[in-house]
């Protein structure tokens, strides 16, 4: 049988020698056996790497979706402000910008929603703010109707145009504030001249005392003014002539009148 | 192994002392090159380190320890476009001089160095196991992955060649 070992077959065996494995060799696979016994519950070799890769990309998604989520968060804790801060005359250009970007998205789904009387209330409280207006705050804020935002929003856009055209008679006005039913004032620029009013550049500039300029024709350019002065000292109201001319000069310090002008504007000697 | 499973070291050195040198003759008189077997050698323990969290009593230590020596020879074999299958009826040249030019002492001994070396891998394998592992026929079969039949069959053709080389067949 197979199973019986062969005597001859074995002694020969026996007779082919005893080869054994080198003593470094021992040692070394001893000492990997005593490494790791050392960590009995860690393998030679390491866990698969894709674990570790899997918790760094769960981290990395982790943080993404933290900052995506105080992002969003963000935006819509100034969602309530974008209606008051569109239709309030100082407003910020981010406010601006954002109320614009969400009256953009949301006005075609909501315009077939908004009914023409939300439309008109919207319309009618942004137009109401003839002074400086606080934001609305608490119930009157949360009252506003949602869906009135994208349309104030877009009025208050379009006064601000409006208002950016007219600009120079607001100031005109702001000079003259014992006329203020001059007829560039209307609803809408009045917002507008505040907020240049309010805005740091125009508090930067020197504010002219009302006079005689801002009585003539606030509408028109310093030409246009000196035309004025010119026809006024052609009619001899010499005295009329000198104030508005000091108050040109004081309002348009940096510009030259030309000497053809400076014959017909300059009391004659 | 259990014992150093549990993180005794000196379980593993009486495990190793215990089987070093069989082992080392199976696979270096499997493979004949020192050097590739002294390789193939160190990653069967290297094996047998790592594997000790999964190792389960369901069979002799030497079984499953000669398991693992069949796998790496297995793999040597592969990686040589070898197989072990397609080498079991076809005897391997001998490389080793004729054995007639040496002494008469010598000349028993080296015609039955150049049996086993001419046997076919599979059956060289299996009579190893057999000689030097002291394996049964199941357990050879479990250490290969063959069913005890092939086992068998290869270990008798084996003992009828080296029987014959010895003159005694």
């Amino acid at each position: 049988m197979a199973e019986q070992p062969d005597p001859k077959v074995s002694r020969r065996y026996r007779e082919l020698g005893d080869e054994e494995p080198p003593r470094e060799l021992d040692q070394a696979i001893l000492a990997a056996a005593h490494r790791a016994a050392d960590r009995p519950h860690a393998p030679l070799i390491a866990p698969a790497g894709r674990h570790r890769w899997y918790f760094a990309f769960g981290a990395a998604a982790i943080m993404v979706l933290a900052v995506a989520i105080t992002v969003q968060l963000d935006r819509q804790q100034l969602d309530p402000e974008a209606l008051p801060a569109a239709s309030a005359p100082a407003v910020s250009e981010r406010k601006e910008t954002f109320a614009d970007s969400k009256g953009e998205v949301s006005s075609k789904a909501e315009a077939s929603s908004a009914t023409p009387q939300a439309q008109e209330k919207a319309r009618t409280n942004v137009q109401k703010q003839t002074v400086p207006s606080k934001p609305r705050s608490g119930p009157a804020r949360d009252a506003a109707p949602l869906q009135e935002k994208p349309q104030a929003a877009e009025v208050a856009r379009a006064d601000r145009l409006e208002a950016q055209r007219q600009q120079p008679p607001a100031e005109m006005q702001n000079v003259s504030p014992a006329a203020p039913a001059t007829p560039a004032r209307t609803l809408g620029a009045a917002p507008a001249a505040d907020q240049a009013a309010s805005s740091p550049e125009a508090r930067a500039r020197p504010q002219p005392k009302a006079g005689v300029v801002a009585s003539i024709a606030p509408p028109l350019g310093p030409e246009q003014l000196l035309e004025r002065i010119a026809e006024l000292r052609q009619q001899g109201k010499h005295e009329e002539a000198d104030k508005a001319l000091a108050e040109f000069r004081q309002r348009y310090p940096e510009y030259r009148i030309s000497d053809e002008m400076l014959k017909k504007v300059e009391r004659p000697k | 192994m259990l014992a150093y499973r549990g993180g005794d070291a000196r379980a593993f050195e009486t495990l190793y002392g215990r089987h070093r040198a069989r082992l080392f003759r199976f696979v270096l008189r499997s493979i004949k090159v020192r050097a590739l077997a002294e390789e193939l050698y160190q990653e069967v323990w290297m094996r047998v380190i790592e594997a000790r969290a999964s190792y389960k009593p369901s069979a002799r230590f030497t079984t499953w320890l000669y398991t693992i020596a069949h796998n790496r020879l297995v793999d040597h074999w592969r990686r040589g476009g070898l197989s072990l299958v397609s080498l079991d009826d076809h005897d391997a040249p001998s490389s080793m001089p004729d054995p007639a030019h040496h002494a008469e002492a010598r000349e028993a001994l080296a015609r039955f160095a150049g049996a086993l070396e001419r046997l076919p891998p599979a059956q060289r394998e299996v009579f190893l196991l057999h000689e030097e592992a002291g394996l049964t026929v199941p357990e050879i079969a479990a250490a290969t992955g063959s069913n005890e039949e092939a086992a068998k069959s290869r270990l008798r053709y084996a003992m009828a060649k080296l029987k014959a080389a010895i003159g005694d067949g």
